[in-house]
């Protein structure tokens, strides 16, 4: 018995070892208003979490307890099973709501303060992820994209649509978003709105093949007019990488043609001689 | 046998002749267990594979810990790590829990209700075939390639066309054969229940383990069927280019997540739902007293109803609904009473009363203590807001592993160690279990306590590596070591159920006093189970027995006591 306190000890130093990590870090960087509302909860449900099972082991501990004196038949029960299932009831029904109140606001679609390039007033910016094995793939309103690294303004209100192309990847952002699916067929959309710029790391949750401890994602949260140069420049970039690509296709093309030409004139004068010697002989 | 004997035609015997050669030899006892369809024999295979699969799965886990154990280790490569992890996921679920909930309710349950055999006894021995067939499919794949698609398959990366090897064919195949299996095993068992009580044992006199037994076997007679469709669907679409599951074609790679959800719950329903019955009996025979029964056999029935219900709690952060969400929470929620009235009943019932600690309330104490972890943590699992954060981390899979390793291992050792009596005819050594118990329980609670950091960290699950500098160094390396001393545990207390049957003294038919029928046959029961069938006529038959025999051998006494002052 003496077995049982002892880990009964190594169980409550446990519990309070993990709680301080636990209590405290759900998310010490909320970056969006939902996640705050999921960091109170948690921490509600974490103090009622904890107080159930403290309460459940030190009963069982009690129950296992060596007796050294015969436990008496005077100690009847003295709840009834209505009373207690009732008051069970009222326990969990108050974790329900709760637990709605606060998922609901977590849930809401925060309003912009800001309005930037390809956005209409009043409504989120919408900017489409892909996930792919095993990459995301950015497309912003004004057709440039990126892989990777996400850019958002401040301020604004983003609605990520997230879509698959080929199997089911989770979108993960604890700070912004927290985990949402991304599956093929369907598009999942979540809302953020970040106010403080800085850059974001995480990665993907959901199983997705050999790559997918490589797939990370990373946001990078600047002021309205930084995003707004910066995907007009990634824009131009992109064009100008695709004019560089069209342009050295363009002269492989021509050189191939011109080296098909001179095949064939080479192979005309061929033909021609061996019509010649054929003439000959 | 009887051998014809030719006689002279001169000479016909006077009268007729029987002449044998004696009792033919009972045959190797390999062959009658192999050929028998008796639930016995069925049942302590069925338990016997589950007890060697935890010693599989748990040195699959140590494995995919030690390649945890430090940040970017190299010590199995991501190949590995998926295929370990994709059959430790199989194992633990299909060769693990399921075969030794059914296992043993179909080696108890006939005896606790007083039959002499199963109803459709041929059908429960087809599938222990097919499940062992299955058990086989799965670890001969090793040969070839094992399946590598995470713990549940999620279409449509398990689809030919991103992962076109046959490792997912086997998964399905053998995982086919074994729901398929057990579940012709349950059915057996349902019938059986229903049809061949013994006189008076109407339901409300039913032990809570038959009670468990019907409760379970209606669960499975109903997840069953969902899991096969789903899993011939993928067949359907790897194979022969169906489109069930690919988003493209018209189909939904969501049906699969709503269908095996609905399965792979209802199994840690089915599981939950056994082994606070087999502690219920094990309380009751160990503290001499009832517990209130409406109550318990009402939680339980709740149990498997509302938490089959909470599927949809899997899927918090899919695009589903947001109605289906808050009904998940709901459900999931609203097990907080059942699960809290048979807690309280169990831990006050204990606490009430005088009794002798031996190793099956040892065991079931533990596994009330880590399933409360589980289940307390689970509350926060279930919530939209946090869900959002904390699913496919750690933080869930702790969860998960303290639930299904209290009710499983420590369920599953708090039975065996009760039943083990009845099941060999030998006591178990008390003292090694008792060692075991220990060794066990602390490398629960180190292995997983620290995991919910981890988790709360952010360190997704199914990874085979992670980086240092995210704050998970430390809680990975204490559960690694908290694998390694879990597993010792576990092959100590396994060692010990394979040492008791020849080390330890024989035991009595009855060696607890317990109160239910399955004391009343020998230890182990004959093919038959029982020479004589009492009439039942209260919830506790072998008590009223036991008390018979008291009154008659005092009437007795007493008519010799009267009669000896005469001679």
């Amino acid at each position: 018995m003496s077995l049982f306190i002892s880990l009964a000890g190594i169980l409550l130093g446990f519990a309070l070892n993990a709680s301080s990590a636990m209590a405290l870090s759900l998310n010490p960087d909320a970056a969006s208003p939902g996640i705050e509302d999921a960091n109170i909860l948690h921490w509600i449900l974490f103090v009622v979490i904890l107080a159930v099972i403290v309460v459940v082991n030190l009963a069982i501990l009690r129950a296992a307890r060596p007796r050294t004196r015969a436990v008496g038949a005077k100690q009847g029960r003295k709840i009834s099973q209505t009373k207690l299932a009732l008051g069970l009831s009222v326990f969990a029904l108050a974790l329900f709501v709760v637990s709605t109140v606060f998922s609901d606001k977590s849930r809401e679609i925060p309003v912009s303060t800001e309005t930037v390039a390809g956005q209409v007033e009043g409504q989120p910016l919408e900017i489409r992820a892909t996930g792919q094995q095993w990459l995301w793939r950015f497309d912003y309103p004004n057709g440039a994209f990126s892989y990777r690294r996400l850019i958002v303004p401040t301020g604004a209100t983003v609605q990520l649509n997230l879509v698959s192309t080929d199997v089911v990847h989770s979108w993960n952002l604890p700070e912004l978003t927290g985990k949402a699916l991304a599956v093929p067929g369907k598009t999942n959309p979540v809302y953020f709105r970040a106010d403080d710029p800085g850059v974001y790391t995480s990665r993907s949750s959901v199983f997705s093949g050999q790559g997918y401890d490589t797939m990370e994602i990373e946001v990078e949260v600047v002021p309205p007019a930084e995003y707004e140069a910066a995907i007009a420049k990634l824009r131009i970039d992109i064009q100008v990488a695709q004019d560089k690509v069209e342009a050295e296709f363009q002269a492989a093309r021509q050189k191939a043609d011109e080296a098909a030409d001179q095949v064939k004139q080479m192979d005309s004068t061929t033909k021609l001689n061996e019509t010649e010697s054929a003439n000959a002989e | 046998m009887s051998r014809t004997t030719s006689y002279p035609q001169s000479m016909p015997p006077t009268r007729p002749e029987i002449s044998s050669d004696g009792p033919s030899s009972r045959p190797a006892r390999w062959i009658e267990l192999a050929t028998s369809a008796d639930h016995k024999d069925i049942g302590r295979i069925l338990i016997t594979t589950a007890f060697g699969s935890i010693f599989l799965a748990a040195l699959e886990l140590l494995l995919m810990r030690v390649q945890l154990a430090v940040p970017s280790n190299v010590f199995l490569n991501g190949v590995t790590f998926d295929r370990l992890l994709s059959v430790y996921g199989e194992t633990a679920i299909f060769l693990v829990a399921l075969p030794l909930i059914i296992g043993l309710l179909y080696y108890v349950v006939p005896l606790q209700i007083g039959s002499r055999t199963t109803a459709i006894p041929r059908v429960g021995q087809i599938g222990l075939w097919l499940f062992i067939f299955g058990g086989i499919m799965l670890y001969a794949s090793f040969l070839f390639t094992p399946p590598e698609a995470g713990i549940n398959p999620l279409p449509p990366f398990s689809d030919a066309t991103f992962t076109p090897n046959n490792g997912v064919d086997v998964w399905i195949g053998s995982t086919g054969m074994i729901v398929l299996g057990l579940l012709m095993v349950s059915i057996d068992l349902l019938t059986t229940l229903h049809n061949l009580r013994a006189p008076g044992m109407a339901w409300r006199r039913a032990p809570l383990f038959t009670w468990a037994g019907a409760i379970v076997t209606w669960l499975f007679t109903i997840i069953a069927p969902i899991f096969l469709a789903a899993i011939t669907m993928l067949m359907i679409d790897r194979l022969y280019g169906g489109g069930f599951f690919s988003g493209e074609e018209g189909g939904s790679p969501l049906l699969w997540q709503h269908f095996t959800y609905i399965f792979f719950t209802g199994v840690y329903m089915a599981v939950a739902v056994t082994f606070l019955a087999a502690i219920g009996e094990i309380v009751q025979t160990f503290t001499g007293r009832e517990l209130p029964r409406k109550s318990f056999v009402y939680s339980l029935i709740a149990i498997a109803l509302i938490g089959t219900l909470a599927w949809t709690q899997n899927m918090l952060t899919a695009p589903i609904p947001s109605g289906w969400k808050y009904y998940g929470m709901l459900m999931a929620l609203a097990l907080i009473v059942p699960f809290g009235l048979i807690f309280y009943n169990l831990i006050t019932t204990v606490s009430q009363s005088d009794f002798h600690m031996r190793a099956p309330l040892r065991f079931a104490l533990g596994a009330l203590s880590l399933a409360s972890i589980g289940l307390a943590a689970e509350i926060a699992q279930s919530t939209i807001a946090i869900a959002t954060q904390l699913s496919q981390t750690y933080d869930a899979w702790a969860a998960t592993h303290f639930t299904l390793i209290g009710f499983v291992v420590f369920g599953g050792f708090a039975a065996i160690t009760y039943w083990y009596p009845k099941m060999t005819g030998h006591e178990l050594n008390e003292d090694r279990a008792a060692k075991s118990f220990g060794l066990m329980f602390a490398g629960t609670l180190i292995a997983v306590l620290p995991l919910f950091a981890a988790g709360v960290e952010g360190q997704v699950t199914d990874s085979y590596r992670f980086f240092s500098g995210e704050g998970l160094d430390v809680w990975n390396l204490i559960s690694s070591v908290g694998t390694l001393i879990l597993f010792v545990g576990l092959v100590l207390a396994v060692g010990n159920l394979v040492k008791s049957r020849t080390e330890e003294p024989v035991a009595t038919p009855d060696p607890y006093r317990g109160d239910s029928l399955e004391w009343l046959a020998l230890s182990p029961p004959p093919a038959h189970n029982f020479d004589v069938l009492p009439d039942v006529r209260s919830t506790r038959p072998m008590r009223d027995i036991r008390e018979a025999i008291k009154r008659r051998d005092d009437e007795n006494a007493e008519a010799e006591g009267v009669a000896q002052p005469v001679a």
